[in-house]
């Protein structure tokens, strides 16, 4: 009964008038506000604001005090919550992933009580690993704290999506990640998402990434709905101050042409950097401890080229240093201008690219989907 | 000078009355410890009980059983539960409450029941504090077996009050070794079990 599918697909979430109110002051006030079958919506604000609270109505870890979340027209206090919340992938920021399961064991859990079979929930943990970019003969006996930020990130992807629900919950998923990692796990995210096709409802606090992301995006304060719209809507029709505040219509978007690559990259650190000889296996291992996806290859001081962790997942079956699998990288000057660079990177499909100072490694600037809508 | 049966029987006594204990104490306490997870004033008093009566001195909770119960093998059973219980709540109760409520709150949301949750996350994570609890119950039980013997539970205690009041060197030499081996058994064997029981992502 539990494990019945309540939807196949999500028509509509419609919130009715919620308010929730914690002692005398509110935590959501008369909000309605209604998420389309496929769309990611973002839900962003400050702290306090009730981006999360909203979030958290809809799978009822928090219950509203008046008002009504339908999905398809069913109100889900008419849903025993157990057997709604198996039907929504959720995601947090702290991934939450158990320490004492195997990633196979985090991934297979929900399946497993909901009395899959060992052989089918193998074969689901297999396909989703790959899925995430994670060879599952490398991962899945390993425990969370042996893998990298960026790598448990995507574990935490992949058991949202185990039973395969038509809507995912998604609470700040890339909060704890450096801005570099994050950013190149939104690159991917906007991937997978266009292939799952699902509902994504997504709560951050990072205007950038709502940006990227979100199809719509509704901006919350102080318990209230204060804007959705597109991202363009938001940029180019704010309707207050607070709102074009957040989106920062001021300070970026209105002085693209000016901006300089060197305002909009980020610090260049050794941990970025690789030995040319190194082999590929003990780089895979060099770059989970220090957490990045990409790093640089360099020899001798110059630069070769660049090299994700991806490239190398195959080390165990061909035995081969870094030199030969890195690819080439562009690299740019501090006082580039961002709009050349930006369109130079899409152009080669590169999201990744260095800054140089004469021959030194300065910086490392990552594309960024927003700015390049609106040059 | 006591015969080798005498010496046998006793060290049997002792690790009945031992593990008697051992196995009454954890089949309270760890299911106190997971009501206390449900009442806060449950797991204060537990723990302020707890605490309490590990301050006071062991001889002293073993001749208190006497004005109350009597003598024999069942009071030096409550005698030795008074003190091997608490070990084994509080690391039970640390075991369980000290996990990341982030944990909790995410086997919540994708629809754990609150058995499910006790049974496949709290509890496993709880293991090595529960054994650790448990191992150092075994320790005490042990010792304070050798006082009971004071109040008639036979064991090792007995051949070793021999001695020490008829200034029997030899006597009290054939009672304490056999207790202090029992007690570097425990040990050894415990640690080898803790060990094996430890979930791998714990050990290093």
């Amino acid at each position: 009964m539990q494990n019945e599918k309540l939807f196949d697909r999500i028509d509509y979430i419609r919130f009715k008038n919620i308010t929730k109110k914690y002692g005398s002051s509110f935590a959501i006030e008369d909000l309605d506000l209604g998420i389309e079958g496929g769309e990611l919506l973002i839900l962003i604000g400050p702290s306090g604001s009730g981006k999360t609270t909203t979030l958290r109505t809809i799978n009822r870890m928090i219950e509203q005090d008046s008002g009504s979340v339908t999905i398809n027209e069913i109100d889900t206090r008419e849903l025993d919550p157990v057997r709604l919340r198996r039907n929504m992938g959720y995601v947090i920021q702290n991934i939450g992933l158990f320490p004492h399961m195997t990633i196979a064991e985090n991934i297979g859990l929900v399946p497993k009580l909901g009395g899959w079979d060992k052989k089918k929930i193998e074969d689901r943990v297999r396909y989703l690993l790959d899925f995430v970019s994670l060879p599952p003969d490398m991962f899945m006996d390993r425990y969370p704290r042996q893998l990298s930020g960026g790598q448990q990130q995507r574990v935490g992807l992949a058991r949202a999506m185990a039973m395969d629900p038509p809507l995912l919950l998604m609470d700040e998923p890339f909060g704890a990640l450096d801005p570099i990692l994050r950013k190149q796990l939104q690159k991917e995210f906007l991937k997978i998402k266009k292939e799952i096709g699902k509902t994504i409802v997504f709560v951050t606090h990072d205007i950038e990434e709502a940006l990227i992301l979100g199809d719509r995006i509704a901006i919350m304060n102080q318990a209230k709905l204060v804007q959705v719209g597109t991202p363009e809507e938001l940029i180019f029709n704010p309707v207050n101050e607070m709102v074009a505040s957040i989106v920062d219509t001021d300070r970026k978007f209105k002085h693209m042409d000016t901006l300089k690559v060197k305002d909009l990259m980020s610090i260049f650190e050794d941990r970025y950097m690789i030995d040319a000889s190194l082999n590929a296996c003990d780089a895979v291992d060099k770059m989970t401890r220090s957490d990045v996806e990409t790093v640089f290859v360099f020899k001798d001081g110059e630069v070769l080229g660049q090299i994700r962790m991806m490239d190398l997942m195959k080390c165990k079956e061909e035995n081969i240093k870094v030199e030969e699998l890195a690819r080439p990288v562009k690299s740019f000057k501090p006082l580039d201008s961002v709009a050349f660079a930006l369109s130079d990177m899409k152009k080669s499909g590169e999201y990744l690219s260095l800054v140089m100072n004469s021959s030194k490694p300065v910086g490392i600037l990552v594309s960024d989907e927003v700015l390049l809508k609106l040059i | 000078m006591v015969a080798i049966e005498t010496v046998l029987d006793a060290t049997m006594e002792h690790i009945v009355l031992v593990y008697t204990t051992l196995l009454i104490s954890i089949v309270i306490s760890i299911p106190l410890a997971f009501l206390s997870l449900y009442s806060k004033k449950l797991a204060f008093l537990v723990m302020k009980f707890a605490n309490m009566v590990q301050a006071v001195p062991s001889f002293a909770v073993v001749a208190i059983m006497v004005p109350l119960i009597g003598i024999g093998f069942t009071p030096a059973v409550i005698a030795i539960m008074l003190r091997a219980l608490l070990p084994i709540i509080k690391n039970t109760y640390i075991g369980l409450s000290n996990i990341d409520p982030a944990l909790i709150d995410y086997a919540e949301g994708v629809g754990l029941s609150q058995w499910q949750i006790h049974r496949h996350i709290r509890l496993p994570n709880a293991y090595p504090a529960i054994f650790a609890g448990i191992k150092f119950a075994a320790i005490l039980a042990n010792s304070i077996a050798v006082l009971t013997a004071y109040i008639g539970s036979g064991g090792l205690g007995e051949i070793i009050f021999q001695g020490l009041i008829g200034y029997n060197t030899k006597t009290l030499l054939i009672g304490a070794i056999p207790a202090i081996v029992l007690a570097i058994l425990i040990e050894i064997s415990f640690t080898a079990m803790e060990k094996r029981l430890t979930p791998t992502h714990m050990k290093e």
